[in-house]
């Protein structure tokens, strides 16, 4: 609603020939500036305040961490999140992850008296552990819930955003974009 | 306001998609100056080639833009090649209303740029055979196609040799075989199902390589396919076959083609007393404007659904129920392919083996019910596409785990799967029909249409024996963990097939259309899209309504020729 309105004024000022030769991305990026939010990496954010930002940031890094290769941080997974929970999801799932995130500092608070991300990289990833294997139940008793839950649907964006991104891309999947060839029988790297 | 321009134009034709292309390519050759009205926009590779965007350049990474599409275009996003980029070659559903009943959706996907729905097609081709053309002769079916194999065999060695049809000859007979560029390769698992499938059933099941319209070597200009993927997002290198890639450049380089977008034509006009064609009527999608064109020729190549629609919204005191439509059978006979019937197993022992590239093409198992033995539950049949493959981080999302040891699985790949899915034949029955709506009307102010067809037992019973054989294929190739697909058919439409809406016959009582697709009603007027199959036989279709639009225009300059129109 906030980009219509805003394309409207651009409109209304002239600006419908440049808004014209303005792509989706473009325009996503134009309605996220003109929204007053957090911030990570520099990039403005739209759904998540900056306390939510860096739970989700932290509990990607758990999922994927940093090894050999870079980790969900460094592939800017929180961006992605962001974007897909202000321009993609309904709104009641939005509210269902960002009630999972408060929640998740509400166990954290409960278990060992503070927030998540001032937790123990230990307890931090206990907690995870224990969302994880409720996941797990709900896809083995009600698997039609399961994808709804938030922590569901954080590892589903947290692995979709990193190996969709140049750098999980590059660096660990080694994805070949322009093959320039079909191979039907070849052999699987070591 | 009307303006009339001077009738500087030999042919008219709506549409340059998939048949539109071939008539103006075979309209031009053959000297006609010729205008094509196209109501979406034009397009060319240099400026709109996307199929190499990477997934990070997408705002949400190849998911789409939800609530965009579920706004704009809630029908279209059924179709198969729709993604985050393709979305743009699909119609508004907002702009371009049409009407179901609540129960019986009817997925009617429109493509409304130059080259239409040739941008964004399956780009499988095979010809029909005799078995198809005397179906509803030896069915007691409908109407009798007016033309056999032999009829049209030469245009589809036409067809394809322009085209570029890459495929592996089977010498089956009611798979003809064609002019095929070299076949793309079957991967290693395909060839161990393929295999399997040969010691089991001999010839009386084969499994092949599609027969694809990509290039596979150098042709008439354009390069071999590359191996990017994603088809549907345009070619800057003009390796699949599209209007905008092969014919409408044919056209333009005869100069005798003006191509005209944002041209949304509204309705024929009809000279009752020459009993022709004498004008179209246009509407400037972009300023309203209002425009009628003439010419000695129309040939209307809107998609099956659209040039019904045209005919429909073109009724005169002489043919009060539609233009052409004196057998009353404009708009009905609508045809698709049954679709969601198969199943899927894994196949083990090639675990050290991957594939590299993406193969813009499948597997095919041509029709082997009631080809040589007669089925006790069903007419006509079906043929399988599909493929074998492994799975990579995309399983990922929804299992189990945490860090280092969760991140290793997503380099890692998964097991081979093989799946079959069945693309059945369905029967011309009258009631499946469209119907110019009493009210509704799209963005430009023509009336829309109201649309009803559902499946009959016989489809269904096509839809259930899928599942069943496409496991015995399986079984054949050793499969393990064979799953029959379990959801119901598809919604009509949803193949992207419609056809029959303006069917070829023998008789002007009961079909619209000669066996040269001329209007039996109005000599002047060709309708050559899909409209006029008058049974759908299982194969995809496009290559059969190339071939019989290259046919008709051939026959309609020799009509001209001898002063018959």
């Amino acid at each position: 609603m906030q980009r219509r309105e805003l394309l409207q004024w651009m409109i209304a000022a002239g600006g419908l020939t440049a808004v014209n030769r303005l792509g989706p991305k473009d325009l996503l990026a134009i309605g996220r500036d003109g929204h007053r939010a957090a911030s990570v990496d520099g990039r403005q954010l739209y759904a998540l305040d900056s306390h939510a930002a860096l739970t989700v940031t932290v509990a990607a890094e758990h999922i994927i961490p940093a090894t050999a290769t870079p980790g969900a941080t460094q592939a800017n997974v929180t961006a992605f999140i962001d974007t897909m929970l202000s321009g993609w999801y309904p709104a009641a799932d939005q509210a269902r992850f960002l009630a999972g995130v408060h929640d998740l500092d509400a166990r954290s608070n409960t278990r060992s008296g503070k927030p998540f991300v001032q937790c123990a990289p230990a307890d931090q990833l206990a907690l995870l552990e224990v969302l994880d294997a409720e996941v797990t139940t709900l896809r083995q008793t009600q698997s039609a819930l399961a994808n709804d839950h938030w922590f569901a649907m954080l590892k589903y964006l947290t692995v979709w955003g990193y190996c969709t991104s140049e750098i999980g891309m590059r660096e660990t999947l080694h994805t070949h974009p322009m093959p320039m060839r079909y191979d039907g029988n070849a052999k699987v790297e070591a | 306001m009307t303006r009339r321009t001077a009738p500087t134009f030999d042919a008219i034709v709506v549409g340059s998609g998939m048949s539109g292309g071939w008539a103006a390519k075979e309209l031009t050759r053959l000297g006609l100056r010729t205008l094509v009205l196209e109501a979406g926009r034009s397009l060319s590779w240099e400026a709109d080639a996307r199929e190499h965007v990477r997934p990070f350049e997408m705002p949400f990474r190849g998911l789409g833009d939800r609530r965009a599409v579920e706004a704009r275009q809630a029908v279209q996003k059924g179709s198969v090649s729709f993604d985050e980029i393709s979305q743009r070659y699909w119609t508004d559903d907002i702009d371009n209303p049409y009407s179901t009943p609540a129960d019986r959706k009817f997925d009617w996907f429109r493509a409304r740029q130059m080259g239409g729905k040739s941008v964004i097609w399956g780009r499988q081709v095979y010809r029909m055979s005799d078995l198809d053309f005397e179906a509803n002769l030896r069915d007691g079916i409908a109407v009798d196609w007016p033309i056999r194999y032999a009829d049209i065999a030469p245009w589809y060695d036409r067809v394809e040799r322009f085209i570029g049809v890459s495929g592996q000859a089977e010498g089956l007979a009611h798979l003809p075989d064609g002019a095929f560029l070299p076949p793309m390769a079957l991967n290693c698992v395909e060839q161990h199902v393929r295999d399997g499938i040969a010691a089991r059933y001999g010839r009386e099941r084969v499994m092949t390589i599609g027969r694809v319209a990509v290039l596979t070597a150098p042709h008439q200009g354009r390069a071999p396919c590359h191996y990017c993927g994603p088809c549907q997002r345009g070619c800057v290198t003009r390796s699949y076959f599209s209007s905008v890639n092969s014919t409408l450049p044919a056209a333009q380089a005869t100069g005798r083609m003006t191509l005209r977008p944002f041209s949304v034509v509204r309705a024929l006009e009809f000279d009752a007393t020459r009993k022709r064609i004498s004008g179209v009527h246009v509407i400037d999608a972009q300023t309203g404007a209002e425009h009628t064109f003439s010419a000695r020729i129309v040939f209307l190549c809107a998609s099956s659904i659209e040039s019904a629609r045209l005919l429909l919204n073109s009724a005169t005191p002489q043919f009060a129920n539609g233009l052409a439509n004196s057998s009353d059978q404009v708009g009905r006979n609508i045809m698709d392919h049954i679709k969601w019937g198969g199943a899927s197993g894994e196949v083990d022992g090639f675990n050290d083996r991957r594939v590299i590239g993406e193969r813009p093409n499948g597997i095919y198992v041509p029709r082997f019910r009631n080809v040589t033995s007669r089925h006790p539950d069903f007419l006509r049949g079906y043929g399988f596409q599909g493929g074998a493959g492994r799975g990579g981080w995309d399983s990922a999302t929804r299992a189990p785990g945490l860090g280092a040891e969760f991140k290793a699985r997503l380099t890692q790949l998964g097991p081979w799967n093989m799946s079959f899915a069945g693309f059945g034949e369905m029967l011309p029955r009258e009631t499946n029909r469209a119907t110019v709506h009493p009210s509704l009307k799209d963005k430009w102010g023509v009336p829309s249409l109201h649309i009803e067809a559902q499946w009959s037992e016989n489809e269904l019973a096509i839809h259930r024996d899928m599942g069943v054989t496409a496991s015995e294929l399986l079984d054949a190739a050793g499969a393990r963990n064979i799953r029959a697909h379990t959801h119901g058919p598809s919604t009509p439409g949803n193949a992207n097939h419609e056809m029959g809406t303006s069917r070829m016959g023998r008789d002007p009582k009961t079909s619209v259309l000669n066996g040269h697709n001329q209007a039996w009603d109005v000599p002047n007027l060709f309708i050559t899209d899909g409209a006029c199959m008058t049974s759908s036989g299982c194969q995809n279709p496009s290559l059969t309504y190339m071939a019989l639009t290259a046919r008709a225009c051939a026959y309609a300059v020799g009509e001209l020729k001898r002063r018959n129109l």
